[in-house]
């Protein structure tokens, strides 16, 4: 048995993130680790990786008890990983970066011309056909993840951890992703598949094992057996419940916030949409479509360069964040929560009375403390955020209480239009289904609300209507009826039918 | 013209050449004394610790980190070669070698605190900075060490035709470093953490080891300018090292180094240092204000970094 | 469970008791100095020792205060000596040559410190370099520059007024430390009762996070670095009230260490986002006392710039330790 981790716990200042977590990876299977954001997932595999050491429990490889004491030991003892964030050098070039460990060596200096010739049979492994000397920061975020899954699998390793490794990539590339690693897995080695995917795991995985709160609920349960329903049960502990969707009545009235035919710094080309006071409209689309560089450039972040936007009625392109917020009355929830929607070292007060603090100054820029909190008191009771203060540091409360206080900012500014930006990721699924309550309680107080989301279930629970964007373009605009095949169905179609045609196009022209 | 703008930035040290050379020509038109053997001997000799100042500096900023201590442990290892052939009539190859030893220790002692300890390496340098300063002070008394060999001496005056004898090392030193950087793998995992430790960490690399190698590299080159600076002016000062600092992150900076560590230009660097070195002539022989370098070294870090945002920003390039 | 707000006066004393035991700590330390250093020798204590000593720590904690505003919004200012070179001989020159009086002088003082500081900011945001590298920049522009307008010439004919403030006291304590306790009550209503200070934090805790909170970060990064340019002219009046007359030898690079000590000590973050300035009044005192004990005894100088160096290290890692100590803390009580 390659890789086995038996009942292991780890604590970190005031967290317990594993709590008795067992593993079994045998050789020659595809082994799926699932958990929602906070179950301990990424803890086992910095345990696996060798960047923490576990306080509790063993981890053996092969029969024998192993110390897993740095990530070069991993590494030598035949682990190899793809993790989540990207971990390239990047003024290296791409054979430096995927033969780092094994640079070859000519009388004491490295040789360059192996080194190229080395990668690229392993880029051709991975259908990538790029110069091995070019530099890793020209390449895009998919080739880059390439990249890596090449490296991770030169190392011939005996055990391969993959992260989320389809974020970033198209699915063709995911089909040559998963075919390598069928590949491997007739050959032998032991994988660790981590993914949120269910359909990707339904369909890729061998054995599954499931964590909760830190600790195992379903262990080496075989794949066939297991239906979406019940991976979802051992994730959360009971069936997923269905957030109850938004009552489909048309929204009437003027627009509040018109977008005409806008272009961005960023590449978006004719953006036209309209959003209503009292209407949820989302934005949907797939990672790298282009939905929140847009949201930037509506809240004054990145620049518009020609078109027009116009809040209720006049003619309004922000000139700043700041602007945006101040004079045209918008908000915008972050998707990067740790590093823009939240500061984490300041208490929940400042962090919710941010962005009125100059509001609820006297004339001579003075407030205090005890203003602030008669700010904060009834949002954090309105939103329900756990914490015995509100002096407590957003940094120690959890992802949905984060969330919350990232929420609740505008609450206080008393937004107009509210940008949310993949509000519910990361967070457990009854944190998500009270946000989804809030968002359709706040549109219907009257709040304008665009919400961009790659979550099809949340996003056709909650828009009133549905924008699809892809590649930095709006391709459809549909009315939400609410019925989640026909209407899924029809946004995904829509973007395929784009894929198939920019990819006949190519065709066409080589 | 503006294809010719474009490339001179693209190679950032290309355009700082352009400007030396120019910077030459014209010199030389003004004030004829700039083409004399004796004016070359001199600047060529006096940019011979500077270009060793800004490697040790620029080793650092290669691992991302930086080294505040580089002129007081300069300073200190000047006055330890300089006591041990005064004071205890040391030969001048036993007392350098000490010297050398005692640069790497101080080096050690750096990265081993800033490792150890997990403190900001900014701090923990300008913590050891001021130690080693006191200790300068201890031992001296502010008081210069005068009694050198003759050999040493003469090493430090020695010249062929203009070409001071005292280059040497520093040539010695910028090839090794090349080679060093460009193709051994100690010096590739350098990079490697200084552009991103936590790739590197998970590669394999330990960020540890990268950091204390790096300190001791710079405390030897720190060490070894050290050592030129007393054969360069003849006696064991104890205000070597005083002035070090602004030098040793403007050249590397001026040189194209990015600040957030991870690329480095040797090249460069030397250049930036032959730039201010001539400067610094200049000043010497148009008889100007000596305060007026002080002010273009300011000036020019300025510009080199705008240059090189510009770069970045609008060309891709950095 | 949600009846947790009712507990917040008592969780504030609580609160207070944490976040100031770093500050408690110092005094301690503080205290139990003088009592070693005034028992080994009582002229530790003579009202002549005391009155040196807080004449010069009214200096260093205002050097201090110049660089914990920069500390605050995550950046550093390098150029606080540089700066200081330069307001020390504007002084003089209004004071001598251009003979404004008084109160304009030193207006006029606090004009150059802040436009000074002003040119930093402004360079930062607008290049969006590093403020390490400009202000080195600008530290060898100023100091460069200031060198050549004046010769490094010293002006010791100053108008008396400025030089008998100097030495004037109240009691034991001199007229110049009410200055900077002044200074310091200005700078911690500003830092926790404003408008300003709660988005100069938030700036230097997150900057990204501030700015799509709707906070204009790079005025405040301008404002910051203003604010630390007048400090440093503030600190520059001081010591040329002290000495007398305005010597372009003083302050410069001897500034720049001590600007960094005291407020660090005093547990400002060189992160950003966190000050204190009890805590950089205490470091100030902590440091001036040890030079000053370390002198009494005739220990010397060699000793002082050892310890010094050693100290921060010291005090650095046993902030570290109480900052874990204050997170396990804060989720211990989730």
């Amino acid at each position: 048995m390659p890789l086995v981790l038996d009942r292991v716990e780890k604590s970190f200042p005031g967290v317990r993130a594993l709590k008795g977590a067992s593993l079994v990876l045998a050789a020659g299977e595809i082994h799926a680790l699932m958990g929602e954001n906070g179950a301990g997932k990424s803890t086992i595999i910095k345990i696996i990786t060798g960047v923490h050491k576990p306080d509790a429990g063993k981890v053996s490889l092969d029969g024998k008890e192993i110390s897993l004491s740095s990530p070069r030991t991993a590494i030598s003892l035949g682990i190899s990983a793809v993790h989540q964030e990207r971990n390239l050098i990047p003024r290296f070039s791409i054979a430096e970066n995927i033969l780092l460990e094994t640079l070859p060596v000519h009388r004491g200096l490295i040789d360059f011309r192996r080194a190229n010739i080395e990668a690229r049979c392993h880029l051709q492994m991975v259908g990538l056909d790029i110069d091995p000397a070019t530099e890793v920061r020209r390449l895009s975020v998919a080739q880059m993840q390439m990249v890596e899954i090449a490296k991770a699998l030169s190392h011939d390793a005996k055990v391969l951890l993959l992260d989320e490794p389809t974020a970033s990539i198209t699915d063709a590339e995911s089909e040559i992703l998963f075919r390598l690693v069928r590949q491997l897995r007739d050959r032998g080695t032991a994988i660790l598949f981590v993914s949120h995917k269910l359909e990707e795991v339904l369909s890729l995985c061998d054995r599954v094992t499931v964590l909760r709160d830190g600790e195992t609920t379903l262990t080496s349960a075989p794949m066939k057996e297991m239906t979406r329903r019940t991976l979802i049960e051992a994730m959360i502990g009971r069936a997923e419940r269905p957030t109850i969707p938004r009552a489909s009545t048309p929204i009437k009235g003027p627009p509040k916030l018109e977008v005409r035919n806008v272009a961005t710094k960023s590449g978006h080309q004719s953006i036209s949409f309209s959003l209503r006071k009292g209407e949820i409209l989302g934005l949907y689309g797939l990672v790298g479509a282009g939905r929140t560089e847009l949201a930037r450039a509506l809240i004054g972040k990145e620049r518009v360069t020609s078109g027009d936007i116009l809040v209720d009625g006049k003619v309004a392109r922000p000139r700043s964040v700041a602007d945006a917020i101040q004079r045209l009355r918008m908000g915008y929830v972050s998707e990067d929560r740790k590093h823009e929607g939240v500061i984490l070292a300041h208490p929940i007060r400042s962090n919710i009375a941010i962005t009125i603090w100059s509001r609820i100054a006297n004339r001579f820029g003075f407030l205090t403390e005890k203003l602030e909190r008669e700010i904060a008191e009834p949002l954090s009771r309105q939103l329900d955020i756990r914490s015995p203060s509100l002096e407590q540091i957003v940094g120690a409360l959890s992802g949905g209480n984060q969330q919350k206080v990232s929420l609740a900012k505008w609450l206080a500014a008393d937004v107009d239009i509210l940008i949310v930006d993949e509000p519910t990721v990361g967070i457990d699924i009854k944190a998500k289904a009270i946000f989804h309550e809030l968002l359709n309680a706040l549109a219907d107080k009257g709040l304008a609300i665009l919400l961009i989301s790659s979550d099809m279930p949340e996003m056709i629970a909650l828009a009133d209507r549905i924008l699809v964007m892809h590649n930095f373009r709006i391709i459809d605009d549909l009315v939400n009826d609410k019925r989640y095949d026909a209407t899924s169905l029809a946004i995904m179609s829509a973007i395929h039918a784009v894929e198939q045609g920019s990819e006949d196009q190519r065709t066409t022209m080589s | 013209m503006n294809k010719m703008f474009e490339f001179a930035i693209r190679r950032q040290w290309s355009g700082i050449l352009a400007v030396i050379i120019a910077g030459a020509v014209g010199l030389s038109i003004i004030a004829p004394a700039f083409l004399t053997s004796f004016n070359w001997f001199v600047m060529l000799r006096s940019v011979c610790v500077s270009i060793l100042v800004a490697f040790s500096q620029m080793v650092m900023l290669g691992v991302g980190q930086m080294n505040l201590s580089v002129g007081a442990l300069g300073g200190l290892v000047a006055i330890i070669v300089g006591g041990l052939m005064d004071a205890w009539g040391w030969p001048a190859l036993p007392a350098i070698a000490v010297a050398l030893m005692v640069g790497g220790l101080a080096g050690f002692i750096n990265g081993w605190l800033t490792v150890r300890t997990g403190i900001n390496g900014f701090i923990v340098t300008l913590a050891t900075a001021s130690a080693f300063a006191g200790i300068n002070l201890g031992i001296t008394k502010a008081v210069p060490f005068y009694n050198l060999p003759s050999n040493f001496l003469a090493f430090g005056n020695g010249k062929i035709g203009f070409f001071p004898i005292l280059l040497v090392v520093p040539l010695i030193v910028t090839f090794a470093l090349a080679v060093f950087f460009s193709r051994s793998v100690e010096g590739r995992y350098l990079l490697a953490v200084g552009g991103n430790s936590t790739s590197a960490e998970l590669s394999g690399i330990s960020v540890s080891r990268a950091i204390v190698i790096s300190h001791i590299i710079s405390g030897l080159l720190a060490a070894a300018a050290g050592v030129l600076a007393v054969a360069q002016l003849g006696s064991a000062q104890p205000t070597i090292g005083a002035d070090w600092l602004v030098i040793s992150f403007a050249a590397p900076i001026i040189g194209g180094a990015s600040l957030s560590g991870g690329s480095i230009s040797i090249v460069g660097t030397v250049i930036a240092v032959l730039l201010v070195g001539l400067i610094q002539n200049a000043m010497v022989l148009l008889a100007v204000d000596p305060y007026w370098v002080t002010f273009l070294l300011g000036a020019l870090i300025l510009v080199a970094v705008w240059i090189n945002r510009y770069r970045a920003v609008h060309l891709d390039e950095d | 469970m949600n009846d947790n707000f009712s507990r917040t006066p008592s969780r504030g004393i609580a609160d207070l008791l944490i976040r100031g035991s770093g500050r408690f700590g110092l005094l301690f330390i503080l205290l139990v100095l003088w009592i070693v250093f005034s028992s080994l020798s009582p002229g530790f204590l003579s009202r002549f020792n005391l009155g040196s000593m807080f004449r010069s720590v009214a200096v260093d904690v205002v050097v201090g205060f110049a660089q914990m505003v920069v500390l605050a919004i995550g950046g550093m200012n390098l150029s606080v000596g540089a700066i200081g070179v330069c307001a020390v001989m504007s002084a003089g020159y209004f004071l001598q040559v251009l003979n404004f009086p008084l109160p304009i002088a030193i207006v006029a003082t606090l004009g150059v410190g802040g436009l000074l500081g002003w040119l930093n900011g402004v360079a930062i945001a607008k290049t969006g370099v590093n403020s390490f590298v400009v202000t080195l920049a600008s530290a060898s522009l100023f100091s460069g520059g200031m060198l050549i307008l004046t010769k490094g010439v010293p002006l010791n004919a100053l108008p008396p007024g400025l030089g008998s403030f100097g030495r004037m006291s109240f009691g034991p304590v001199p007229a110049l430390a009410l200055v900077t306790i002044a200074i310091g009550i200005v700078l911690h209503t500003v830092f926790f009762h404003t408008t300003l200070g709660r988005q100069i934090l938030a700036a230097g805790a997150n900057a990204r996070a501030a700015e799509m909170s709707g906070i204009r970060v790079n005025r405040i990064v301008v404002v910051a670095h203003s604010l630390s340019g007048m400090l440093a002219a503030a600190a520059a009046l001081m010591l040329t009230a002290r000495l007398g007359a305005a010597m372009p030898s003083v302050a410069g690079d001897d500034w720049v260490l001590p600007s960094f000590l005291a407020p660090v000590i005093g547990g400002t973050a060189l992160s950003g986002g966190e000050v204190s300035v009890v805590g950089a009044i205490l470091g100030a005192l902590l440091v001036a006392t040890i030079r000053s004990g370390l002198l009494i005894l005739q220990i010397g100088d060699f000793w002082l710039q050892l310890f010094l160096g050693v100290f921060l290290l010291a005090a650095i890692m046993f902030e570290r330790y109480r900052a874990t100590l204050m997170l396990r803390q804060q989720v211990r009580h989730l």
